[in-house]
């Protein structure tokens, strides 16, 4: 669970280099941001293998589409956050995902369990709680469910039967929890 | 937008859910046209990133050392060491798997070949023997043969030592009168003896001490005394091949002058053949 690893490139010189797909700066991109983005990854999707491959992924794709981040919508990490979540849940949802799960082999089942044991699988319970140990379980589940099952709030009322105006609220009380907590 | 309004705004919560990417691109774009309006709302919406972004850092989670590898190598920048590493990488386990088949087809050759040389060997060492067991049975029908040989030479020895036996006890004797027949004209090597009894008249002959020629099926030997000029018939006999004892005795004559043998038909003849006498003698 490391920091960030720090470059001597400010963002906006990341931004620059990475834009003009400098091969040097994405491995300074990779070394900085990887784990943090796999933390999630792994969280979404509890299977090395594919997380692995949707990580690798998520890379190709800040390569590909650098030009169409806009610094002014908000901060690289969150841009890149959100490739990193959308293909998790679209990997989530899709049939190879399913086939896989049916499909799991001994070697990957191995890896499976060692996942399990060493790191977080369990949003719910395991990976999450070092961190919000401090939020209110309500208030935790609305964000486990948008930020790690790939739940839209609206989706995440139904699911907890709550109104959506509630969940709105848990989120935001949540984020400000961790705001706290950072500060 | 009055500032509790602005504060209502950014209290909804909306803005947390744009970060999280929760909004819809209308939504997304009126978030993005407020913030560009309002520096509070840039302040909170930069607020809430930096706290999602420490949420990420300290749940972060290293991947294995190969995803940047492969990565580098999808996107075309891996350094030329990678590139020389991964073919052998991959070529590594095959090489092995050809090794492991070489191996055992080498085996299975080396087997074969043993099965091989083995059936070879096996079929000399049948065809020596075969050949041994033949060369064995033909030796045992040949010593077969040679048994019999000294069984019937051994019977026949036998025979001509009674004879002979009989022979040596007659001549000692004073009782026995021994005749000798010699050949006549029509068989000059022909021989026989005859043993007369002086106190009971009784005639012998020895096949111990006989040569005459060979009668055909049909014929035999007939014995003859001349009493006063006259032939007197003493009896048949065979061949010495035919005969079961080395003595046998004939008929018993009161008194005679000479002994001589013919050959006659089977049952022999009232009066001698004298064209086919073969032996005589005087007593």
């Amino acid at each position: 669970m490391s920091a960030l690893k720090k470059s001597t490139l400010t963002e906006p010189e990341l931004i620059l280099a990475l834009q003009q797909k400098d091969p040097a700066v994405l491995k300074t991109i990779y070394s900085m941001y990887s784990s943090a983005l796999y933390g999630v990854i792994s969280r979404i999707i509890t299977h090395t293998e594919l997380a692995e491959d949707v990580l690798q992924e998520t890379f190709v794709k800040i390569w590909q589409s650098a030009a169409h981040y806009d610094q002014t919508k908000g901060r690289l990490f969150t841009w890149m956050m959100n490739i990193a979540r959308n293909l998790s849940i679209d990997k989530l949802r899709s049939k190879d995902f399913k086939n896989s799960l049916k499909n799991q082999d001994i070697e990957n089942n191995v890896s499976f369990v060692d996942e399990q044991n060493k790191v977080t699988f369990n949003p719910d319970v395991l990976g999450v709680k070092q961190l919000v140990s401090n939020l209110k379980p309500d208030l935790q589940a609305v964000l486990d469910l948008v930020y790690y099952k790939g739940f839209t709030h609206v989706e995440a009322a139904e699911k907890l039967n709550l109104p959506l105006g509630t969940v709105k609220t848990r989120i935001r009380m949540a984020i400000i929890e961790l705001r706290r907590s950072f500060n | 937008m009055s500032v509790e309004n602005l504060k209502a705004y950014i209290e909804s919560g909306v803005l947390e859910l744009y970060v999280l990417g929760d909004l819809s691109p209308e939504e997304a774009a009126q978030v993005e046209e407020m913030a560009a309006l309002h520096p509070e709302v840039r302040t909170e919406l930069a607020s809430i990133e930096e706290a999602m972004e420490q949420y990420a850092i300290q749940n972060a989670v290293d991947p294995s050392a190969n995803v940047e590898t492969k990565l580098l190598d999808v996107l075309g920048l891996n350094p030329e060491e990678e590139k020389i590493k991964i073919p052998v990488a991959a070529e590594e386990p095959k090489i092995i798997q050809l090794d492991t088949n070489n191996s055992k087809i080498k085996t299975l050759r080396y087997a074969l070949v043993a099965c091989v040389a083995l059936l070879v060997v096996s079929i000399a060492a049948l065809f020596v023997t075969y050949n041994k067991l033949t060369a064995a049975h033909n030796e045992i029908v040949s010593l077969n043969i040679d048994k019999q040989k000294f069984a019937s030479n051994a019977s026949k020895m036998e025979f001509e030592n009674a004879g002979l036996e009989n022979m040596i006890a007659m001549h000692d004797s004073k009782e026995w009168a021994t005749i000798k027949l010699q050949g006549v004209k029509t068989s000059p090597s022909s021989k026989m003896m005859v043993y007369w009894n002086k106190e009971n008249k009784s005639v012998l002959i020895n096949y111990a001490a006989m040569d005459l020629p060979k009668t055909d099926e049909s014929h035999e030997y007939q014995l003859w005394a001349l009493v006063n000029g006259k032939p007197v018939s003493l009896g048949v006999f065979g061949s010495d091949d035919r005969a079961k004892e080395a003595l046998v005795k004939m008929q018993t004559i009161e008194e005679a002058q000479a002994f001589a043998v013919t050959i006659e038909p089977m049952g022999g003849s009232i009066n001698p053949t004298m064209e086919k006498m073969l032996v005589m003698g005087g007593v």
